[in-house]
């Protein structure tokens, strides 16, 4: 155990004084918000003309309705299907929503319903906001109604009501992506160093078990990942009227999870590459799918339905699920337990391969 | 009872036999010596038994312990110096020094005596990566004797080295033999073998083809010193030399001639006479005795620093 912490701070003590690594490290998922932030946050009150086609006169077309109507940045205009999309081809409307007839009937019978919606994906990152504030909406009024007597008075659901920003959006995200580069462009890079400038044969010819030298290393990335995460939250709750809506232990639970998961994937890359540019190859084959195929970015809807699974195996869409739900509060995408389940599968596995992967040289 | 015993060291690298068959033992407090040139597999034998590397096959018994069944009982009790030295760049003299100390459960020495021993004082707070090699090297030196180990392991500590740091750290490895401890080097300068070793290894091609005290090792392969000198005036006929007593063989080279004897004092007096008759006259007389580069040339047919 002295062992470990004194490892740890020797390392601590490595990656604080290189003033390049730490800058970076830090300061690039803050240039990232604020370029963000900046860019989208005309940001107070961004406005959206959204076409709304309600075929439903029963009790959840209505509520539906009301719900869309309340939302400060939608700008609803109404009409049927086929104007509201003749529109949107022109470029006058960014979204359709259309609540299909029967919709009411087939809630009360307890069967599952669609609300339809049509979107200009050529606005990709608006479009994801948008499919989040239309999900949130429909699973506020799908909870309210389901198997309960209607209830007239949907269109107060807090959810609704509730001010979004593009921060509570986006902020999540790039805390997920954040913590996937501490994984793989601060983990293997870092190790591989040590590697070539021979500190690791160096320590294998002490009697330090090869866990602890591993465990430090973890230690050190754990602390700059909870780090990122306290830089992050500051900036947007300070900076930006973020609002986070969940537990904090939570979220740093999902934080440290994440974190290993991605970690944990870095010394497996750490592994299997000789030098450093095979790391560099590795890490950015892995690092541009995964971020824009996670949905972090760009909503999942508008990948083709072939990359489906791709999406569903790549560890950063259940992280930026899980944060979402933390943070902001989204109806997810999938259940919290679901997503921890994924994101330790992935620890497990990559874990595993990373200690029989691992070399001292 | 030796301090470490090798028995038919094996270990193949795709097709290179690194370490072909190597067989050997080390007497306790002695300086042992692994001296060949780059490739002949010294580094792989010595890491093979730091515990750095695996074994194809063979024995390596370490302290009483047998390698295969607990290395880090040895490695607890052993210090190490690598060839490149591995240390944390942004870490002072002083903070390397106390993260090593607590590597090792038992008994270690203090910062101080260890940056005292190696003569880092006025470097103690200088991050390594401003350190020059010769600094570098005396570190890793430092880190080698941290747990007072009872073998001491330094791969090529001299290499790189100016003349003036090599002195220094020679120095130094006489004083690790005089605390106690067993030295394990392997260098490819021939006099720091012949300074500092009792006995010598000679490695080529991941073989052990000599292995005695420098003397020995000299003596047996050249019983003969060489006499060498240049004439002023016009050189008598080659047969004038073959004659002298003691005198082996004859070499010329155009004005240089070198005589190999069995007793270089006959010879020279001989030859002092043939001055004073004024046959020759001398110019730049040497007499030299075989070195261990004559032996490594004469087992391997090549130089070593090739």
């Amino acid at each position: 155990m002295k062992t470990l912490i004194q490892l740890y701070i020797a390392s601590l003590k490595e990656f604080v004084r290189e003033p390049m690594t730490l800058f970076w490290t830090l300061a690039f998922p803050i240039l990232f918000i604020l370029i963000f932030g900046l860019v989208f946050s005309d940001a107070d009150s961004p406005s959206y003309e959204i076409g709304l086609a309600v075929n439903d006169t029963g009790p959840a077309g209505q509520a539906l309705g009301a719900a869309f109507h309340s939302v400060p940045v939608f700008k609803i205009t109404e009409g049927s299907r086929d104007e509201l999309i003749a529109k949107l081809k022109d470029g006058d409307l960014r979204t359709v929503i259309v609540i299909p007839e029967g919709l009411s009937e087939k809630m009360q019978a307890g069967e599952k319903a669609e609300v339809e919606t049509v979107y200009d994906p050529s606005n990709s990152t608006s479009a994801q906001l948008i499919l989040q504030i239309i999900r949130q909406i429909v699973d506020g009024v799908d909870r309210q109604m389901a198997g309960a007597p209607v209830r007239l008075t949907v269109e107060a659901t807090p959810v609704a009501a509730k001010e979004a920003t593009f921060m509570d959006f986006f902020l999540p995200g790039i805390l997920g992506m954040s913590l996937m580069q501490l994984g793989l462009f601060g983990t293997a890079p870092a190790l591989v160093a040590l590697r070539e400038q021979q500190v690791l044969r160096r320590l294998g010819a002490t009697p330090l078990p090869r866990s602890t030298i591993l465990a430090s290393q973890v230690l050190l990335r754990l602390t700059i990942g909870l780090a990122q995460m306290a830089l992050l939250l500051s900036i947007g709750v300070i900076g930006f009227k973020m609002h986070v809506q969940g537990s904090v232990l939570g979220l740093i639970g999902f934080v440290v999870l994440g974190a290993l998961s991605f970690i944990s994937m870095g010394y497996m890359i750490a592994g299997l590459a000789k030098t450093q540019d095979a790391v560099t190859g590795i890490t950015s084959m892995l690092n541009f799918p995964m971020m824009f195929l996670s949905g972090i970015f760009f909503p999942v809807e508008v990948m083709p339905q072939w990359m489906r699974p791709i999406v569903e195996a790549i560890p950063l869409t259940y992280l930026g699920d899980a944060l979402r739900q933390i943070i902001v509060g989204s109806p997810p995408a999938h259940s919290l337990s679901m997503d921890a389940g994924v994101l330790a599968g992935w620890l497990v596995v990559c874990g595993l391969l990373a200690i029989r992967l691992f070399r001292w040289e | 009872m030796p301090v470490i015993e090798v028995r038919d060291l094996r270990k193949t690298y795709g097709e290179t036999r690194a370490v072909d068959g190597v067989s050997f033992s080390v007497e306790p407090g002695e300086v042992f010596g692994l001296l060949g040139p780059n490739g002949a597999g010294k580094t792989t034998t010595v890491e093979i038994i730091e515990g750095l590397r695996t074994l194809d096959s063979g024995d390596v018994n370490v302290l009483g312990v047998d390698l295969r069944r607990d290395v880090r009982a040895i490695k607890s009790r052993i210090g190490v110096q690598l060839q490149t030295t591995g240390l944390y760049p942004r870490l002072t003299v002083r903070e390397v020094i106390d993260l090593f100390r607590s590597f090792f459960p038992g008994a270690t020495r203090s910062t101080d005596e260890l940056i005292d021993l190696v003569e880092l004082r006025e470097k103690q707070n200088t991050q390594t990566k401003q350190l020059s090699g010769g600094q570098r090297q005396r570190l890793s030196v430092a880190l080698a004797l941290v747990n007072y180990p009872e073998i001491v392991f330094l791969d090529e500590p001299t290499t790189g080295l100016d003349p003036q740091a090599r002195r220094s750290m020679w120095e130094t490895i006489r004083q690790i033999r005089q605390g106690g401890a067993t030295v394990v080097l392997t260098t490819h300068y021939m006099e720091e073998a012949e300074l500092l070793c009792n006995r010598v290894a000679v490695m080529d091609q991941g073989r052990i083809i000599a292995l005695d005290t420098p003397d020995q090792l000299i003596a047996q392969n050249f019983s003969e010193s060489a006499i060498e000198f240049e004439s002023l005036v016009e050189m008598p006929p080659e047969g004038t030399f073959k004659t002298l007593p003691a005198v082996l063989r004859t070499e010329r080279d155009s004005r240089r001639v070198t005589l190999f004897t069995r007793d270089s004092m006959a010879t020279l007096s001989e030859l002092t006479a043939l001055a004073e008759a004024q046959t020759i006259k001398f110019n730049d007389l040497r007499i030299r005795r075989a070195t261990l580069e004559d032996v490594f040339l004469k087992l391997t047919g090549k130089r070593i620093r090739d």
